[in-house]
């Protein structure tokens, strides 16, 4: 086998690929040049043994590519939850694993003496005392494990908590594992749960569901766990240009969005004075930065400013702030909907009704720019967009040249200013 | 505590399957393997399990029948980790989980977690573009209609529903539920089901959880395989949108993330400047999928169908009146 394996120590590589074949699905072998033809094959085969079927080749002009297509809203359980359960581990581990489990499953307490004789005797797995107590304290750290001090001896025993027991003492919990699995935040963690318990999820779909956000769990955990303990972090992330970077920030809120697929860490860079948004997808690697005394303060500095960033972006200085109005055409007798969708799209702001069939909609953000997608799906009513200079005349270039680009056969090949 | 564990993985979820049988054979193991583990693990696993193999785990011996039989004395113990107690602590706070479970089973769970601290606090997330007309949880009628909802799709049972349409009418209806599905970006969740006509299934649609404003359970069940396929089916486009995306203003990267939740074939140019990509739909959503690409303005063109592309083209033209009268 070449020494191929399907399971993995590192998930940062794999992410990459496995991002690569969801998110793009058009690379051929040759647009990974970063990495070796070797490295591509072995990642390739193992996502295909993961995912299965729901890799798939086409072969274009510029050669095979490999994708995987799915449609999220239609199914039940996230494909992605495969990449994660491959960490790689040694044979002592799976041994450790069983054989540990099998003498603490009398519920007993035992010493770590104890239980590497009777691994010995027992099975005739002989271990040193020493790696024993590695895995039982590592076991412990992770819960399967109680701790009791008997003198100077430790002895352990395994929880009684089993997801069996508790899906039994409350059946309806079952379908609440189910739907929160299906969630971003942490599914992943649901879907250990159903796993443990041979359960599936059976009744619940996800309408814009984007499954790949599972990729940055690990490093969703590190921030939310740094953002709980008020500690700053080492970011080793990429740029926009795909360059390395570092800093150390202090992580005060992720925010996401349901509806273009990203997420974002929002922390605060003391050098500056600033609040940075940091895509998470583009985070590589993160690391404790210790404590921050001052994390009161610089998390009061985000909620004063959080209702003027519309999206992601906090600016370079107060005075970024913009007032914009947006003055829409609606005909609410033919079509009270878009009315309607305008007042529960609008995030912040006011909707004004100007008279007759006009309304303005005037929002104060730090940056314009992050409104303009959102606003343009109203393209067809709007009639004015004012206190945003630069975004004003943006949508005007881009509706002369949406307008060439509808009104011709072949479109519109100019560059977009 | 790790989120990406052996604990978690698949070769341990095999091998603990494996172990629960007490006495198996080459079959059972093989077909252990390709239920729990993944497509290419029969090529690495068995070696692994079998007994005098160079690369055997040693967890099974070979019985006298030629079965094999696990060398530990019990089937391995569950067990529930500090992630998974620290996770459910965490739902525990979220108004959807009174959606599925009572007081008092709120109050037993919190009691069988104990002290655990949250994995997050879940005001760590900010979604800043959810739709403000969620659905009410903490609606006592809201969370009864959706525990019907819930226990008739589980039953295959048919629910008496009335019903306030969009425009504001009272519909009356049966309808057999098959699916609960939600949505993050409008918070609702909606039912995909199929109306009766009489005593047998008729066409498929949606309600909104949110809008029921009487349900019963009717206690005739019907039998509901591969009716979700079929009403999916029914619901996919004919024909795929096709689109061209420009690579400016980081267009592809951003196209691609946002339509990443479709089924979809993309292919980029040769000079790599834009992609060709082909997007299916379910066609109840066509609007909602229109407006999205318009929202790209001219990074995105929408290439067909003919039909679809008029429609933008119309909405176009309308925008471009509205600013040559401004002027």
């Amino acid at each position: 086998m070449g020494g191929f394996s399907e399971l993995i120590k590192n998930f940062d590589k794999t992410r990459d690929y496995v991002r690569e074949f969801f998110i793009y699905g058009f690379k051929v072998r040759g647009d990974f040049d970063r990495k070796s033809a070797r490295t591509y094959d072995d990642e390739k085969r193992r996502v295909e043994s993961w995912l299965g079927d729901y890799l798939r080749y086409a072969t274009t002009e510029r050669g095979k590519q490999a994708a995987i297509t799915l449609n999220s809203a239609r199914i039940a359980e996230n494909p992605l939850c495969r990449a994660l359960e491959s960490r790689s581990f040694t044979d002592n581990d799976i041994r450790l694993h069983f054989l540990l489990l099998d003498l603490l499953a009398d519920g007993q307490s035992h010493s770590i003496r104890s239980l590497t004789e009777a691994l010995a005797t027992a099975y005739g797995a002989v271990f040193e005392e020493q790696t024993v107590r590695g895995k039982l304290r590592e076991y412990a750290a992770e819960g399967l494990l109680l701790t009791e001090r008997d003198g100077k001896i430790i002895r352990y025993r395994l929880t009684p908590q089993t997801p069996e027991r508790l899906f039994s003492a409350i059946p309806a919990l079952a379908d609440a594992v189910r739907f929160f699995a299906c969630l971003p935040e942490f599914g992943f963690v649901g879907h250990t749960l159903l796993k443990a318990a041979g359960l599936s999820n059976d009744v619940f779909l996800m309408k814009h569901n984007y499954i790949v956000h599972i990729l940055e769990d690990e490093i969703l955990l590190h921030l939310t766990d740094a953002i709980a303990g008020a500690r700053m972090v080492n970011l080793h992330y990429l740029n926009r240009r795909s360059q390395p970077m570092e800093c150390t920030i202090v992580p005060l809120k992720i925010h996401a969005s349901a509806q273009t697929g990203r997420r974002y860490l929002i922390g605060y860079l003391p050098e500056s004075g600033r609040l940075l948004s940091f895509r998470l997808d583009y985070i590589r690697r993160v690391k404790d930065g210790g404590a921050c005394e001052n994390f009161a303060e610089y998390r009061a500095i985000y909620e004063r400013n959080k209702e003027r960033c519309f999206g992601v972006s906090f600016g370079s200085s107060r005075s970024d702030k913009k007032s914009v109005r947006i003055t829409m055409r609606i005909d609410t007798a033919r079509e009270p909907h878009i009315l309607e969708r305008l007042q529960r799209e609008k995030r912040t702001g006011q909707v004004t009704h100007e008279g007759g069939m006009l309304y303005t909609y005037t929002v104060t953000a730090f940056d314009p720019n992050e409104m303009m997608q959102w606003v343009k799906t109203y393209i067809g009513r709007i009639v004015a967009i004012t206190g945003a200079p630069e975004q004003e005349s943006r949508f005007r270039r881009d509706v002369e040249r949406m307008h060439r680009m509808y009104r011709s056969e072949e479109g519109d090949n100019g560059a977009v200013q | 505590m790790e989120l990406f564990s052996e604990l978690y993985g698949a070769y341990f979820r095999t091998v603990e399957h494996i172990l629960q049988r007490g006495q198996v054979t080459a079959a059972d193991i093989r077909q252990i393997i390709q239920a729990q583990a993944f497509r290419d693990s029969l090529l690495f696993l068995p070696q692994k399990l079998l007994p005098d193999t160079p690369e055997s785990w040693g967890l099974l011996q070979k019985a006298e029948d030629g079965t094999f039989r696990r060398v530990t004395r019990h089937a391995p113990p569950q067990y529930l980790t500090l992630l998974q107690k620290r996770w459910l602590c965490t739902k525990l706070s979220d108004a959807r989980m009174r959606l599925f479970l009572t007081d008092e089973e709120l109050t037993a769970l919190r009691m069988e977690l104990g002290d655990v601290q949250p994995l997050y606090l879940p005001e760590v997330f900010r979604y800043f573009d959810i739709f403000k007309d969620g659905d009410p949880y903490d609606d006592a009628q809201y969370r009864a209609n959706f525990r019907t909802v819930l226990e008739a799709i589980r039953q295959q049972e048919v629910v008496a529903v009335e019903y306030c349409s969009g425009k504001g009418k009272m519909l009356r209806g049966r309808f057999l539920p098959l699916k609960l599905e939600y949505s993050q970006k409008n918070d609702k969740f909606r039912i995909y089901c199929c109306q009766m006509r009489r005593e047998r299934v008729g066409n498929a649609g949606v309600l909104n959880v949110g809008r029921i404003r009487n349900i019963r359970r009717t206690g005739l069940r019907m039998a509901c395989t591969g009716m979700t396929a079929r009403v999916f089916a029914s619901r996919r486009c004919a024909e795929p949108v096709q689109v061209r995306v420009s690579e400016e203003r980081n267009g592809i990267e951003r196209f691609l993330v946002e339509f990443a939740s479709y089924e979809k074939h993309a292919e980029r140019d040769e000079a790599g400047r834009s992609c060709t990509v082909q997007l299916w739909y379910d066609t109840q959503e066509e609007t909602e999928l229109l407006i999205r690409l318009l929202g790209f303005g001219p990074v995105v063109e929408i290439l067909s169908p003919p039909a679809f592309r008029e429609q933008a083209a119309q909405r176009v033209q309308q925008q471009y009146a509205l600013l040559q009268d401004g002027e």
